[in-house]
């Protein structure tokens, strides 16, 4: 069989499915959020069944959300922790922009971009959750803290959501066949060999087939 | 012409005949209250129970004041449950000066509690939308005054024109400092435009005595998100969308076969 016929597994079903109910609920929330982030993009809640069903649904696909997040969290915790090379990746950043591959060190399974995905997701998530929780019970929260809330929900959501844009632009055109791996869960050699050398070769070193 | 409520709390004798009113105009059912050792009906406003006399008792030299204030929404002129309201239409407020919530447009996301800084709008837990005070908008628009005001029995609540009401407030405030209240003044936060219920104070320089604010101003954090953190948001959105559009455009798609690699 030629390399390209050869199929190297990428993300069990599990991480699939865990990767899109965590993109769905997102993007509900996102939508859904913005909606009653500003009246001048309120005309969005109307594409959800209107505000007040909204009001009644967001927090809930705020709670999904935070939810696989915590299953990520247990899932790829791991994984994401940030080893030298990837220290010295974060630093070469704008090599990895500028499509200069050779400068940067290698990468496993996660390279040092997506691990500060990870990470930041996780940290926004956690703050989104909090101050959600307060502005979800406006009438049992104390004032200070529904103040701080009320900032705090849409800053992380900020920084949440313009992580994400870049997210999907390298899922989508940025890096191709990357998407093919989230949803069948394959990857082709070549690929594995050019985004993820160190994970490549941790993979054949593990099976005979070549 | 704007409209306003003047409350001249030196001549509230606690009949609360204003909240009757207000409960009888605006067909509210009457939710018994709680018991917590004052006069007072009920600890705080409630979303079917929109005006309330507070009892305030205030240690003061070397005796006790029995400080009555009639409690309800302000209608400021800069009204922070607007600003903080998402959905349009659902707070307007009216040529008059008026504060209106129009419950067919509430999602009842209660931004405007935290947005208020006198802490009025009240979450209905059946209907899940918010009620405050109306200025018995019903009633002016047909030129008639306020249930309230209509029922006061000592002119302690009059109700007319905004500037009148000032200028009838500032005389009250002459009298008062002629009989010895030398701290008498008129209750009109500037910090959210002046208000369109305002007070006659015995002592304006301690409001908190009588369960108002010194200086009300729409909250810091509601400021923030309604103004720089919405440029921020639509900069790094839009940032984000075209740094990755022209990313591509620039650089395009990262491929190994473009690329090229050494064959190991």
């Amino acid at each position: 069989m030629t390399k390209s016929e050869i199929r190297i597994p990428r993300f069990d079903a599990y991480e699939r499915v865990m990767h899109w109910m965590a993109a769905l609920s997102f993007l509900y929330a996102t939508l859904t959020g913005l909606a009653i982030w500003s009246p001048k993009l309120y005309w969005l809640a109307g594409v959800f069944g209107g505000g007040f069903v909204i009001r009644g649904t967001h927090p809930w696909s705020g709670v999904l959300f935070s939810a696989v997040i915590g299953w990520m969290f247990a899932r790829w915790a791991k994984t994401m922790g940030l080893d030298s090379d990837d220290k010295v990746w974060l630093t070469k950043m704008d090599k990895y922009i500028t499509h200069q591959h050779g400068a940067l060190p290698e990468s496993g399974r996660f390279n040092a971009g997506q691990k500060m995905l990870f990470w930041s997701q996780v940290v926004t998530a956690l703050l989104l959750f909090a101050s959600g929780i307060v502005m979800w019970f406006p009438e049992w929260m104390p004032r200070s803290l529904r103040l701080i809330a009320i900032a705090m929900h849409p800053l992380a959501a900020i920084g949440s959501i313009s992580g994400i844009i870049v997210h999907i632009y390298m899922g989508t055109a940025a890096v191709p066949h990357s998407m093919r791996a989230m949803l069948r869960g394959w990857v082709v050699p070549e690929w594995a060999r050019f985004h993820h050398p160190k994970w490549y070769r941790q993979w054949r070193d593990s099976t005979n087939i070549r | 012409m704007i409209v306003a409520k003047l409350i001249d709390t030196t001549l509230c004798i606690g009949c609360k005949a204003c909240e009757v009113a207000c409960q009888e105009w605006n067909d509210q059912e009457y939710t018994l209250g709680t018991f917590d050792g004052s006069y007072q009906t009920m600890p705080d406003l409630a979303p079917n129970f929109w005006n309330l006399i507070k009892f305030n008792e205030v240690e003061k030299n070397g005796g006790t004041s029995w400080l009555m204030s009639k409690y309800q929404c302000m209608h400021c002129a800069d009204a922070g449950c607007i600003a903080a309201c998402p959905a349009p239409g659902a707070i307007v407020q009216l040529a008059n000066g008026t504060v209106d919530f129009a419950h067919d447009n509430c999602i009842g996301c209660g931004y405007c509690i935290t947005g208020c800084p006198f802490d009025v709008p009240k979450l209905s837990p059946t209907t899940k939308k918010v009620y405050k005070c109306t200025l018995c908008s019903d009633r002016t628009a047909v030129g008639l005054e306020p249930a309230c005001i209509k029922t006061c029995p000592t002119n302690c609540l009059t109700f007319g024109e905004r500037d009148e009401m000032i200028r009838v407030a500032d005389i009250r405030t002459r009298e008062l400092k002629a009989d010895g209240f030398k701290d008498a003044g008129v209750y009109n936060p500037q910090g959210v435009g002046g208000t369109n219920v305002i007070y006659v104070l015995n002592d304006v320089k301690q409001p908190e005595s009588y369960g108002l604010p010194k200086d009300p101003v729409i909250p810091w954090t509601v400021q923030l998100w309604k103004g720089p953190m919405k440029v921020l948001g639509t900069l790094a959105f839009v940032g984000a969308i075209l740094g990755a559009f022209f990313h591509f455009v620039i650089y395009g798609p990262q491929d190994p076969e473009v690329h090229g690699h050494d064959e190991e």
